[in-house]
């Protein structure tokens, strides 16, 4: 079977230099595939949620019961205060950036686990990255999955250009599971409507902003924005994943609305 | 450690259940935050030097260009404690293509990538085995390589690093940016290792690729931001190392030598200049 494309493209990348991004990406014309179209790829915040307990927890494992008929879910975790504590604690006795990603995988662990238990008369598993392979069984089986939301970059993490906090951590972790998968949508699930001009806890005066690109977001370099910043360079490249939704899971109903494809947070497109 | 003071009422009622630390109830986004974090790193392995081999450049070759440089690895073993990290080489190319053909994102062929450079990384550990040197699974050599670099004088891993699915899609089409060279690098610089040298089949960078322009210009010492400034079309490493270089924090230069000539290898690591050195601005 003749495949000259194929054949040009084998050439040129056994032949030739892959570090030349323009002649590679002019032999890469076949669109990316999307592995898991169907799946929602849900990451529930770790200070701004889980370290709330059962008042704010419980609502919304409910709410994810209650949409499992209907929508295939991918459950990320984040890590939260602990990460800080042990952020904390590390930059003091001066572990580099790739220790500090190690540790902020361990409290991500504990979240994942913990939102497992609550889920698992469900029948719902989790998984380490590891097991990754398995998450297509598990979601036809299920409809629903929980994995931990740190990539596993460890050791590997590459250094930030401010300071030492490893620059990819759940938001991270959690949006490039749906780039790579394809999935069907992105949500973040924290404890404030969406994105605010300033930390709206910290800033009374602070305004919500509904909907924006990723460009918009660079050009207001807000001092402090609701993701990590490396998402908003990592949607400019997306292939599959263009979008992602924040929203507030304090309010019973915002999860399910934005499973449906409602705005109800603030939605961030590049 | 550095507590911060209580400051209790200046925030409004917090129902988040915090612990006390210098960034609790701090957002990890807000860049003064992420200021403060600058504080010195310690160096785990400052003792190490980080090798990458050559995939499609060294190993690809067989024989001819693996044994001399293995006789070379196995003497310098005696005096120096080595991480050397292996490239895929052609194989890896291989799969890319069918994998880009068959429409696969980056983060699986990231994926694929890793195979072969393990691969590689068992057939450089069979002819170093004598010297006590093997290849190590890539899920147990991050936590324990200080372990391994006590017991052995050296290890052999894969180069890339562990990023799998979670690799990060490039500006343009969807080759991995983080390949052997970027992998290593990040090993090197999280351990404080003393030196990161990159082993190709040629001197070192030019202006343009020296085996389609003989005449090519060599540039034996360069930063980050004139190499940058430069924007040349290829370069003999993986690209996204440039913005790993400018962000590193204890590696602060790369070198690149031809290992078609390997006793470079070991005036590279006692520091002198034997190819293209790359330094942080």
């Amino acid at each position: 079977m003749d495949n000259q494309p194929l054949d040009r493209l084998t050439s040129a990348l056994v032949s030739g230099s892959v570090t030349d991004e323009e002649e590679m990406a002019r032999l890469d014309r076949q669109p990316v595939i999307q592995i898991l179209p169907d799946a929602n790829v849900i990451k529930i915040g770790g200070q701004s949620f889980i370290d709330r307990g059962r008042e704010a927890v419980f609502p919304l494992i409910d709410e994810i019961v209650e949409n499992l008929p209907k929508h295939k879910m991918i459950i990320g975790t984040g890590a939260g205060t602990r990460a800080r504590h042990s952020y904390s604690v590390g930059l003091d006795l001066g572990m580099p950036t790739g220790v500090l990603s190690v540790l902020g995988f361990f409290v991500s662990i504990q979240n994942a686990k913990m939102i497992h238990y609550l889920l698992a008369r469900h029948g719902i598993p989790s998984i380490e990255p590891a097991q990754f392979a398995q998450l297509p069984l598990y979601l036809a089986e299920r409809q629903a999955c929980v994995c931990v939301g740190m990539p596993p970059y460890a050791y590997w993490q590459p250094n930030p250009e401010i300071g030492r906090i490893p620059p990819h951590r759940t938001d991270a972790g959690c949006y490039l599971i749906s780039e790579t998968l394809g999935c069907r949508s992105m949500i973040f699930v924290k404890d404030e409507e969406g994105l605010y001009t300033a930390d709206p806890k910290k800033d009374p005066n602070a305004k919500f902003i509904p909907k924006i690109t990723v460009d918009e977001l660079m050009e207001l370099d807000l001092v402090d924005v609701v993701l990590e910043r490396t998402v908003f360079q990592l949607m400019k490249n997306a292939k599959n994943r263009r979008s992602v939704q924040v929203i507030n899971g304090l309010k019973r109903g915002n999860l399910t609305r934005a499973l449906n494809g409602e705005p109800v947070g603030t939605l961030i497109s590049a | 450690m550095v507590e911060k003071a209580s400051t209790e009422q200046e925030f409004p009622i917090d129902r988040r259940r915090h612990v006390q630390s210098m960034l609790m109830r701090e957002s990890l986004l807000d860049k003064q935050v992420m200021t403060s974090t600058e504080t010195p790193v310690v160096p785990m392995l400052p003792f190490c030097h980080v090798i990458k081999i050559g995939g499609r450049s060294i190993l690809d070759n067989g024989k001819k260009a693996v044994y001399p440089l293995v006789e070379v690895l196995g003497r310098l073993l005696e005096n120096f404690k080595l991480v050397i990290g292996t490239g895929g080489g052609v194989r890896s190319r291989h799969v890319t293509s069918i994998g880009m053909d068959l429409g696969l994102p980056t983060g699986v062929l990231a994926q694929l990538c890793i195979i072969d450079a393990l691969g590689n990384a068992h057939m450089l550990g069979t002819l170093l085995a004598p010297f006590g040197v093997v290849a190590i699974p890539p899920e147990i050599l991050g936590h324990m390589l200080p372990f391994f670099i006590k017991s052995a004088p050296g290890v052999i891993c894969n180069g890339d690093p562990p990023f799998s699915i979670w690799e990060q899609p490039p500006r343009l089409g969807r080759i991995p940016p983080h390949r052997t060279d970027a992998g290593t690098f990040l090993l090197a610089e999280c351990y404080g290792c003393a030196t990161h040298t990159l082993v190709k089949d040629v001197n070192g960078l030019y202006e343009s690729d020296p085996k389609l322009n003989p005449d090519a210009k060599f540039i034996g010492e360069i930063t980050v931001s004139d190499l940058r400034r430069r924007n040349l079309p290829t370069l003999p490493f993986d690209r996204v190392l440039l913005d790993l270089l400018a962000n590193a924090r204890q590696v602060e230069s790369f070198q690149i030598i031809n290992g078609l000539r390997p006793e470079l290898l070991e005036r590279a690591l006692r520091g002198e200049h034997v190819g293209t050195i790359v330094r942080k601005d």
